[in-house]
């Protein structure tokens, strides 16, 4: 086992990979308890954003603001768009059709950023933010500013949207229409219209995740596409339900698997971390929780 | 309730199916070689040393006369898959054919190439390899740039008596006697970027790449480089594409030490990835140099990074750099990638040079067949190659009857330099230390340096 000295430096590091996954978890939370829809499309869309700010910046010379403006309008639009051609013909759907649909979504994404944004040739790709430049030290690691705001927006998002659904009226008809969309109708909700607002709030979300891993993690269609998969550890976890517990997993997810690092015969195995304790944690955590929880929702 | 179980358990699909697949992605294809060779003996015109500026009319015999009889058919196998695509290699091989066939063809036939892509699937490959053979009755193979297909098809290929003339990736690209490579492949790149890193004295090696099929293959050249040495060196892999890059750069960091050297052998992506975490983290002036396989070669690349990393890194180059180079072969280049490579789409760069090169082999030895262009002609001439100056490689490049083929075992080191990869060390013999480059030099000698421009 190494030094404890040894570890430091990816207690920084573990933290900025939880505050990724958490910026990506807590808005596929935000949209299932909204709309009953688990949106694999998250990832694609802010990757798409990304990619468009991208070429605004450094194909058409743009100013960099109106470039991560684009990238925001860009998801949110495509999500926006989404759901509003594809929400009212699925909302009776099962939750797993529900899904898959948005698979579909991610792969047409996926091909269209490998079409317009092609690897061919060596081509590499970055979107730096001005946050980059500046920050502080910690354990002889640097961390930037980016890094802070990705962990700060992970926290704001969660509170804020946490307290959108519980006090406001809104969030009130969204969580209710998640439970069951024909009562809520019946009860007089404008169903639509609660469900554009959730479309709408989460590809903003997915836009502004995608600018903040674009710079994090790696301006690259299949990185960013995939990402969301790892941060479905912290969100099953959190039983799709809880938005601080996901943030909270993503955290530890992010920190457990680069204190792995380190450990030479654990390091090859540490990308197992967000699968198996999603495993784990299914497997523990008991379930008559589940259902208990359940009823208390319904 | 039942709804929400359904919802978790496609999550779990999701997350199990992501699992399974692990990782993907490639390694490296690799190769941007610089040189200041230049071409000599040239078919159809490519030759010699000149800073004068190339029409492409130079790429025929016969300038401005279109090629009517009967096509030439030749195949090319590509991988072409979300994240990996190596389709600008046959397709300026291709454009190379079109600028000939306008410009007189071979004696008078034109050169058609058929494309095959492949999603890195064994049964496609071989599909892929019998569809060229049976349905479009190629006479030759050039401008396979594929993962595996070295792996898949090099048995059938011996069998029909085809001589491949590609780029290779796979070790069978280079460790039989039916395919010739222009480029280096990962393990002589990533042995060239590691030799570099020895040449500046290091006291210790990390080597780090994809964790992806043939990774012992690859780490076993700069092993072997470091062990002559009496240089540790620390192999890692990583799986793609990166999520962690900031424990990756810390962890290669913690390993090289102050004076040590990190090389990474990964796609240009991937490897961004990494040394922008560096940079972030403020690392990059932590160990003595960085240094990369070929595939890190691009300008975008080093636009990317900046300034910082200029004389920090270091790249293994395959191929004559074309940024500053105005030899006639590396206008020739440049002229037809302008007006027939509408379909090369990473430009000038490493990828449609080596295209580039294998065309103009391919023309080289096409021209010197006197009877029918058949599997049988066309493929002896390709074997029959020898000492050809592409004017894109140090040495001068040869097929031969060898039982294993590793024609280019030079390479050029090049090194940021505000935007553009600039050469900071010369043709440099890849060390024998290397068993295989050692067993090809047995086999083949050393090929003599192409002559400088």
């Amino acid at each position: 086992m190494p030094p404890w000295s040894d570890f430091e430096p990816f207690i920084v590091s573990g933290l900025a990979l939880g505050g990724v996954y958490a910026l990506s978890g807590v808005g596929l939370v935000v949209l299932y308890r909204a709309t009953g829809v688990l949106y694999l499309a998250f990832g694609a869309v802010g990757a798409m954003g990304a990619l468009v700010a991208w070429s605004l910046i450094n194909k058409a010379g743009t100013p960099g603001w109106v470039g991560w403006l684009a990238c925001i309008a860009v998801a949110a639009a495509l999500t926006f768009g989404y759901g509003l051609i594809f929400g009212p013909a699925l909302a009776r759907r099962d939750p797993l059709v529900k899904a898959v649909a948005t698979i579909g979504l991610t792969l047409i994404l996926y091909g269209a950023m490998d079409l317009l944004w092609t690897t061919s040739g060596g081509q590499a790709r970055s979107l730096a933010l001005p946050t980059d430049n500046g920050g502080f030290a910690i354990a002889q690691i640097q961390v930037t500013w980016t890094q802070v705001i990705a962990l700060a927006a992970g926290v704001v998002i969660t509170v804020a949207t946490g307290m959108f659904l519980r006090y406001t009226k809104l969030g009130t008809a969204m969580r209710a229409m998640a439970n069951d969309r024909e009562i809520t109708a019946t009860l007089g909700v404008p169903v639509r219209k609660v469900e554009a607002a959730a479309w709408l709030g989460c590809g903003v979300l997915a836009g502004i995740a995608g600018l903040l891993l674009a710079d994090l993690v790696a301006l690259d269609a299949t990185t960013l596409t995939f990402l969301v998969i790892s941060s479905l550890a912290a969100v099953l976890i959190a039983r799709l339900r809880s938005i601080a517990v996901t943030f909270a997993a993503a955290i530890v997810v992010g920190l457990l698997h680069d204190l792995l690092t380190p450990v030479t015969s654990l390091t090859n195995y540490r990308d197992m971390t967000p699968f198996v304790l999603a495993a784990a944690a299914l497997l523990v955590m008991p379930r008559r929780r589940v259902m208990t929880q359940s009823r208390e929702e319904a | 309730m039942r709804a929400h179980r359904t919802a978790l358990l496609a999550a779990v699909i999701a997350l199990a199916a992501a699992g399974c697949s692990s990782s993907s992605n490639s390694s490296s294809t690799g190769s941007t070689n610089t040189s200041t060779a230049a071409s000599s003996s040239a078919p159809a015109g490519t030759s010699s040393a000149s800073t004068s500026a190339t029409g492409t009319s130079a790429c025929g015999t016969k300038p401005g006369v279109a090629a009517t009889g009967t096509p030439i058919a030749l195949g090319a196998i590509a991988t072409n898959q979300p994240g990996t695509s190596f389709t600008d290699i046959p397709n300026m091989a291709n454009a190379y054919f079109a600028c000939v066939n306008a410009n007189g063809g071979i004696n008078g036939h034109p050169i058609k190439l058929y494309i095959e892509t492949e999603q890195t699937n064994p049964g496609q490959i071989a599909a892929d390899a019998k569809q060229l053979v049976q349905t479009d009755h190629v006479v030759g193979i050039i401008g396979n740039t594929s993962i595996i297909e070295c792996s898949i098809d090099s048995s059938y290929w011996q069998k029909l008596g085809y001589y491949i003339i590609d780029s290779g990736i796979a070790p069978e690209c280079y460790s039989t006697p039916n395919s010739a490579a222009v480029n280096m492949g990962p393990r002589y790149s990533s042995d060239g970027a590691v030799q570099y890193a020895l040449s500046q004295h290091v006291s210790k090696v990390v080597f780090d790449q994809s964790n992806v099929p043939g990774t012992g293959y690859i780490g076993a050249g700069p092993a072997a480089l470091a062990k002559a040495a009496n240089v540790p060196i620390v192999q890692l892999t990583e799986n793609v594409p990166i999520t962690d890059a900031n424990s990756v750069a810390i962890k290669e960091v913690d390993d090289a030490g102050p004076n040590g050297a990190v090389v990474l052998n990964f796609t240009p992506p991937e490897a961004l990835i990494i040394l922008q975490a560096a940079q972030k983290l403020g690392l990059e002036n932590r160990v003595k140099l960085w240094g990369c396989s070929t595939p890190c070669n691009t300008d975008f690349l080093a636009q990317s990074l900046g300034p910082k990393w200029n004389n920090k890194l270091f790249v293994n180059a395959e191929l004559t750099p074309p940024d500053g180079t105005s030899t006639t072969t590396m206008n020739l280049y440049k002229a037809i990638l302008s007006q027939y490579g509408k379909a090369v789409q990473g430009g000038i760069g490493s990828f449609s040079q080596m295209g580039f090169t294998e065309a103009e082999i391919a023309v080289h030895a096409l021209e010197t067949i006197t009877g029918d262009y058949t599997v049988a002609s066309v493929n002896a001439a390709f074997k029959a190659v020898s000492n050809f100056d592409t004017g894109m490689l140090c040495q001068l490049w040869t097929y031969g009857s060898y039982p294993l083929h590793i024609p280019n075992n030079e390479d050029y080191t090049v090194t940021p330099n505000n935007g553009q990869m600039t050469t900071a060390q010369g043709c440099t013999p890849i060390s024998s230390v290397d068993p295989q480059i050692a067993q090809y030099r047995s086999a083949a000698g050393t090929a003599a340096a192409a002559p400088a421009s």
